[in-house]
């Protein structure tokens, strides 16, 4: 279980008076900093997929890279099955795969050496990599372009061995960041079938979307942040309810904070 | 640490174009250039002594039997003055090579005249050998006439060399050939050494930091579960490493050309200085170069993980070579010597050092001095370095 609570993030600004005049109307933009996240919670239980909506810049990548590890929080806490993220980063490391739409691949290394490098780092041993490999290409179709440079990958390709590397070491949570954005229909198609797949193994997953057809399709609860604080948290069907015609009523709903 | 260094370079080594400026550049390029150069060089000095000079003589006349000297010689064409026209004018407007005036009451005897002089005009803008191919012409008359001279009022031979030279210096360098050679080479090894190990650390550095990051592979990089300190460090290795082959590949490469085109006489002289040198001093010389290819990979990786992308850190280290030229050119700059600021001078220390250490006249101790403060900077760098590495400012621009 995943429990992320009161979480808050500031940047420095360097100098205010070079920020756009839409960022500068920004609320939270205080002085010299801009508290990206002020405060942000939700849960995400065993086997439920949770997404997480709100407009450009709400907050949702910094939740998400904080979640991660990559970046620290300044407030708050995210506790994963117990163990606090920001005290141990590296319990939360070798639990969380994580995957954006803009991850990249290392283009001068084939598929399979992106995937048993991430292995590797994760202390997994040549045996255990190769097995894991194996069962990943099978479901995921990678054998016809596992051993070529992912230079000359499509993107369909890319994504699809991106989402093998993330998995590589069984996480216990897994974590996307806009997973879809950027991708065509079929690319986008893979990721969804891939957490699909993860629901059905009842792993934990967080994603951040701008497609509600998403989370309509996949999500169990939805979470919608703006100007960095949590505004929904609820289940799909109270989300649902909000406004019974449409979901995109209903997130604005959520916005306009009603 | 090894994981990250030995995939960092597999990617290296799979890229055509750093291989390209590593290997192929200095193993090929150089010698082609380098060889390109000395072919031209020597071709053009060829053309002009066997060019054919066209030549106006003024008052021939004065001087019958060098006017007779020069006619007679190959490689030259008389052109006469046309009427009217000033002597410069005539050289300038490129109607003749050169102009030779004789003076007036010119007799070849000294003891008569005194010292003649001879005016030579030429355009000297451009490379030419006509002043040498005309006293080679001239020499023999004049040292005849000298003889004769010297004949005619009953001065011996022995009597002739000490009136022409009564005082001279003899030259009597204790130096030996090593140290004369050393002083020469050693200054290049450095400054070549130096920038080589830069420019080869340079194009691997900015993919490495900054190309992770425009790639958007290092946020996955960052949030696996291995040590910050540890990615630095593979990545610093391979930075070094990158940086100390081209620097190798490119010495060796010197070393077997020159090697190849010096034949006969050079290839004494080098093989000579080679067997001067103790294999200690080299190893000196290359242990001395690790604690500065640590200070350049630190810097360099510094910069690219900085740098938002890989184009933005090749800008940031463009600067750094002069940053690293200045100091080297110090050290090959005549009469500074490995003494009291120059010691304590990065870089420049340590390109001293080479040089003395290439003389064979280093004071060892003084090594210990250089290389300890030498590798404190570099454990400096790297310390800043991994701390940029923790920094979300630097990683998340």
């Amino acid at each position: 279980m995943i429990t992320i609570s009161h979480l808050a993030k500031k940047f420095a600004v360097d100098n205010p008076k070079k920020l756009s005049e839409q960022e500068q109307q920004d609320p939270r933009l205080n002085g010299k900093f801009f508290h990206s996240v002020q405060d942000v919670s939700l849960t995400c239980e065993k086997g439920e997929v949770v997404g997480l909506l709100g407009p450009n810049g709400a907050g949702k990548t910094t939740t998400l890279r904080m979640l991660s590890t990559a970046l620290k929080p300044d407030s708050g806490d995210i506790q994963i099955d117990g163990n606090s993220v920001v005290t141990k980063p590296l319990l939360a490391r070798k639990a969380i795969g994580f995957l954006s739409g803009a991850t990249g691949l290392y283009g001068r290394l084939t598929g399979r050496e992106n995937i048993e490098y991430f292995g590797q780092l994760h202390g997994m041993s040549k045996r255990a990599i190769d097995t894991k490999i194996d069962e990943l290409a099978d479901v995921l179709e990678l054998h016809t372009f596992l051993d070529r440079k992912c230079d000359n990958f499509s993107t369909g390709m890319k994504q699809k061995t991106a989402i093998a590397r993330a998995v590589i070491h069984d996480p216990s949570l897994v974590v996307l960041d806009e997973p879809t954005t950027g991708l065509d229909i079929m690319a986008a198609q893979t990721v969804l079938n891939f957490i699909n797949g993860l629901k059905e193994k009842r792993i934990p997953v967080i994603f951040s979307t701008h497609h509600l057809g998403e989370v309509a399709e996949l999500c169990d609860k939805v979470t919608v942040i703006n100007n960095g604080r949590t505004v929904f948290n609820d289940s799909l069907a109270n989300f649902k309810a909000l406004a019974p015609d449409s979901l995109h009523q209903a997130f604005l709903t959520t916005l306009s904070g009603k | 640490m090894w994981k990250v260094f030995l995939k960092e370079l597999k990617e290296v080594v799979r890229d055509k174009k750093t291989m390209f400026f590593m290997i192929l550049l200095p193993l090929l390029l150089f010698p082609v250039i380098i060889g390109g150069v000395a072919y031209f060089s020597s071709k053009a000095a060829e053309d002009a002594q066997n060019e054919v000079l066209r030549y106006t003589l003024i008052n021939a006349r004065a001087a019958p039997e060098l006017a007779d000297t020069i006619q007679q010689a190959k490689g030259f064409e008389q052109v006469e003055l046309a009427d009217g026209v000033e002597i410069r004018q005539w050289v300038k407007e490129d109607n003749v090579d050169f102009v030779l005036e004789f003076p007036q009451g010119f007799v070849t005897d000294p003891l008569q005249s005194g010292e003649h002089r001879l005016q030579l005009y030429y355009n000297g803008a451009g490379f030419n050998a006509i002043k040498s191919r005309l006293e080679k012409l001239i020499d023999p008359i004049a040292t005849s006439a000298q003889r004769n001279a010297f004949a005619s009022i009953n001065i011996s031979e022995e009597q002739q060399k000490v009136l022409i030279t009564p005082i001279s210096l003899e030259e009597i360098n204790v130096a030996d050939s090593r140290e004369n050679i050393g002083e020469v080479i050693g200054g290049m090894v450095a400054y070549v050494v130096f920038i080589l190990c830069l420019q080869g650390g340079m194009i691997p550095a900015a993919d490495l930091g900054a190309g992770e990051k425009e790639r958007g592979t290092l946020e996955t990089l960052l949030i696996s579960p291995i040590d910050r300190n540890k990615i630095v460090f593979g990545k610093f290795l391979t930075i070094a490493v990158a940086g100390v082959t081209t620097a190798l590949i490119t010495v060796l490469s010197m070393a077997i050309w020159g090697v190849i085109a010096g034949q006969g006489l050079a290839i004494e002289a080098i093989s000579s200085f080679l067997d001067a040198i103790d294999v200690l001093d080299l190893i000196l010389v290359f242990l001395m170069l690790i604690p500065v290819v640590a200070i350049f990979s630190a810097l360099l990786l510094s910069l690219s993980i900085y740098a938002k992308t890989f184009k933005e850190a090749q800008g940031y280290m463009g600067p750094l070579v002069i940053f690293v030229i200045v100091p080297v050119i110090l050290a090959a700059m005549p009469g500074i010597e490995l003494e009291g600021v120059w010691a304590w001078v990065p870089l420049t220390n340590v390109a001293l050092a080479m040089k003395e250490l290439i003389k064979g006249t280093m004071d060892y101790y003084q090594l210990i001095g250089i290389f300890v403060s030498t590798a404190i900077i570099a454990g400096l760098l790297l310390g800043f370095c991994v701390h940029w590495f923790n920094k979300e400012k630097v990683l998340f621009r």
